[in-house]
């Protein structure tokens, strides 16, 4: 097989035109959201009644909202605020979500492995949208909450494939040997497990993170992320929904960036794992 | 193979189509679809407070002593005539003969004072007790005669009877009323698909002029696209206050289609905490309503110019006084006042608001407004139960946005507990002396003396009153394009 490959396709994983591509879009969106910082056409939250819902031009590239606030401006500051919550809730999904996974497959169907488990599969059995809405209900509604919902939906999926993986690592000769030579079970974790499993977690947080990124635009979108007049794409979405007819740039612009970046971070997350995943390395050389 | 059974079915069933949408458009002439955003709970006013009760059922299937016109002016309505005894405590009301209810039962006197005792009665669930709780004794000397005794003068009592509240219903068709309505007037109630739509029918034997419509139907339409799409397909002949402002461009270009803005009774105010300090502190608030540019508010909410206030009154009111330019925008002024009143940086607080959109969309103009003088306001929008629960209930906010659409509620002032406490005893006493004042002249001076009072202490921000976007189709007519009461009233309307 791998012989009659034509050799146009690319040697190195990070050639592939899919990975390049969404490296191109997700640095664009972190670049923005890094030169929002210093610098945005506009100040984001500066309303001008007078100027308000003006269509794209050179002054405003992508026109103005109803209050005359420059969309633009908006989406920069909007994409600091989606990685925000994207790194957040991964970061948290996958600290918690791998050590519970791990502690799992170290009491291998022990009852604490079975309540890990149990709990994963609960907590995966519930739509992400609602445990946001009952999270917010009790603390209201806010940015931290949002990261909270996202990093609970997101654990299970960390738990999960920690899990498997390192089961996987255990049965290794060199694993047994090392349990054989009389390190404990911490030490044979954090020496050779996580090293091992790593690269997995990677791509699943990658893949995540574009995930994540869709939940806060959802979660805004509904009124339980980011709160106004801190921008943020999703709500820049649904304020958008009643303009739609007349003024369908308040709409376009917001979603663009939700969709773009999205596909980003997914087509990262393809390439990372095309690197990753032993199976695919093989059928490419 | 074709046989000439088929052609025929065919030629038959061709002639049916073509015939069919020239019988719509006949009947189309003496019916009418009217949009309306909320579905009411239950068909009965005098069991809830629900505003969309009344846009409904009064004066279409139910009837009151006097009603409201579209000019806000009490007219005879149940009662052909009242009269006020010179004691200024008896009125008698002369009822008409020939009133029926739907079920064919005369109206008589007793049912009159049924309806009131009803109301007061310590199972009612009458969310205006106040109309009825100055009545003394109610006397029925004729079957066309009643004759109410008040405890002391009471300047508002024939006013209150035009509302909802205080409709004549029958003894014995009372209790079925939240869901099988049986009144008195123009329309009879036909059927209710709960969710979807609220037939009524003309009453043909209706004591007062025979309305031109032989048939209405209610259709509740909540999301603000799909009222607007409803409109420009043609499936609803009016809507009666549109939820989608900025549609109205788009709306007025269609030559089909009307669009009236129009006044109401609701003053949307930027309502503060008076006991709760900073607030408490008169500068403050007077600060506060320095900086709020009541123009950019309502362009940044709906687009285009409304009905401004300087106090807690609807210009609909006679007794309207206009000071809208009491605290002109001032932001030097204003930061004068907040550094007198020992803030000279501003402060933080919270700004909680419920779901309409003018609170929503207002909240962040007020937000931006506020920040000019280092007032910082965080944004916590809520949900309307948790928003009744916590700010009107329990008073726990600084600052919130609503709009009051009760008619003359300038009275809420002079209750001590109501939300934003304003705890005057002067101005209680000013009401109480306006509830005594029965001549009218008299009462609207009071009137005036009461706003110019609440705008010097700058008890609220008082913005703008709530438009009513009216949307008709273009031949249609008659339709209340003003809400002195919140009604939707069909009796007068036609097609053109």
């Amino acid at each position: 097989m791998s012989a009659v490959a034509p050799r146009s396709r690319p040697r190195r994983w990070w050639a592939s035109p899919s990975f390049l591509v969404g490296l191109l879009l997700g640095g664009l969106v972190v670049a923005m959201a890094l030169i929002s910082y210093i610098w945005t056409p506009y100040e984001p939250t500066q309303m001008a009644i007078l100027k308000r819902l003006r269509p794209p031009s050179a002054e405003h590239w992508f026109g103005t909202d109803q209050f005359g606030r420059d969309v633009f401006s908006m989406i920069m500051v909007g994409a600091r605020n989606s990685l925000a919550v994207g790194l957040g809730a991964v970061g948290l999904g996958l600290t918690v979500g791998s050590a519970l996974g791990l502690i799992a497959a170290i009491r291998r169907d022990g009852w604490l492995d079975n309540l890990i488990m149990r709990m994963a599969d609960f907590s995966h059995a519930f739509p992400a949208v609602l445990s946001a809405i009952m999270i917010s209900a009790v603390w209201g509604p806010g940015m931290m909450n949002a990261v909270i919902a996202i990093a609970l939906f997101s654990l299970p999926y960390f738990a999960r494939l920690a899990r498997g993986a390192a089961l996987q690592c255990w049965a290794l000769d060199y694993v047994l040997a090392a349990r054989a030579a009389g390190l404990t079970e911490m030490a044979i974790t954090r020496q050779h497990v996580l090293p091992n499993i790593a690269g997995v977690l990677v791509v699943q947080a990658t893949i995540q993170f574009a995930l994540a990124i869709l939940a806060e635009a959802g979660l805004s979108y509904l009124g339980l992320g980011t709160q106004p007049p801190a921008p943020s794409w999703g709500r820049m979405l649904n304020e958008a929904q009643t303009f739609m007819a007349a003024q369908p740039w308040l709409a376009i612009f917001p979603g663009a960036a939700i969709a773009l970046s999205v596909l980003a971070f997914n087509l990262l997350g393809d390439g990372l794992r095309d690197a990753v995943d032993p199976r695919m390395r093989r059928s490419r050389d | 193979m074709t046989t000439r059974r088929d052609l025929l079915a065919g030629a038959g069933l061709a002639a049916l189509a073509t015939q069919l949408p020239l019988a719509a458009l006949a009947q189309a002439k003496d019916s009418v679809t009217i949009g309306m955003t909320l579905e009411p709970p239950t068909l009965d006013p005098t069991s809830g407070a629900a505003q969309a009760i009344r846009e409904v059922v009064l004066q279409n299937i139910f009837e009151g002593l006097v009603a409201m016109d579209r000019t806000g002016k009490l007219v005879p309505a149940l009662a052909e005539s009242w009269t006020l005894a010179p004691d200024n405590l008896t009125y008698t009301f002369k009822l008409r003969a020939n009133a029926r209810f739907h079920d064919g039962t005369p109206l008589a006197s007793r049912d009159v004072k049924f309806s009131f005792e009803r109301a007061v009665a310590p199972d009612s669930t009458n969310a205006q007790r106040w109309i009825f709780t100055p009545i003394e004794s109610i006397e029925v000397p004729d079957p066309v005669t009643v004759i109410i005794k008040l405890k002391q003068p009471t300047a508002n009592f024939v006013y209150g009877l035009s509302w909802g509240d205080a409709i004549i219903v029958s003894p014995a068709t009372a209790a079925n009323n939240k869901t099988n309505p049986v009144g008195t007037g123009p329309f009879k109630f036909a059927r209710w698909n709960r969710g979807d739509r609220l037939e009524l029918a003309r009453n043909d034997e209706y004591w007062g002029t025979k309305p031109a419509l032989a048939k209405a139907t209610f259709r509740f339409i909540s999301d603000p696209q799909a009222q607007v799409a409803a409109l420009r397909a043609g499936d609803i002949d009016v809507f009666t206050n549109l939820s989608a402002p900025e549609a109205i461009p788009q709306l007025k270009a269609d030559p089909k289609l009307k669009v009236t803005l129009g006044k109401t009774e609701g003053e949307t105010i930027l309502a503060i905490n008076n006991v709760k300090a900073p607030f408490s502190d008169v500068r403050v608030r007077q600060a506060i309503s320095h900086v709020l540019d009541r123009k950019t508010i309502a362009l940044g909410i709906y687009g285009f110019d409304l009905d401004y206030i300087g106090s807690h009154f609807s210009p609909l009111h006679p007794a309207y006084v206009d000071l809208t330019q009491t605290y002109p925008v001032d932001l030097a002024k204003a930061k004068a006042l907040l550094a007198a009143a020992g803030f000279p940086k501003g402060f933080e607080c919270t700004l909680r608001l419920p779901p309409p959109a003018y609170a929503r969309r207002g909240g962040e103009i007020i937000a931006a407004l506020l920040a000019q003088i280092g007032i910082t306001a965080r944004i916590e929008p809520l949900e309307f139960p948790q928003w009744l629960e916590r700010v009107f209930k329990n008073r726990d906010f600084d600052l919130t946005i609503i709009s009051h659409t009760e008619p003359l509620d300038i009275a809420n002032y002079a209750r001590d507990d109501y939300y934003f406490q304003y705890r005057n005893p002067e101005f209680k006493a000013l009401i109480e002396t306006i509830d005594r004042t029965v001549d009218e002249g008299e009462r609207n001076k009071l009137y005036g003396d009461a706003q110019r009072m609440l705008a010097r202490d700058a008890v609220n921000g008082f913005l703008f009153i709530l438009p009513k976007i009216t949307v008709t189709k273009a031949d249609l007519e008659g339709m209340w394009t003003d809400w002195p009461l919140p009604l939707t009233p069909l009796a007068e309307v036609r097609w053109r």
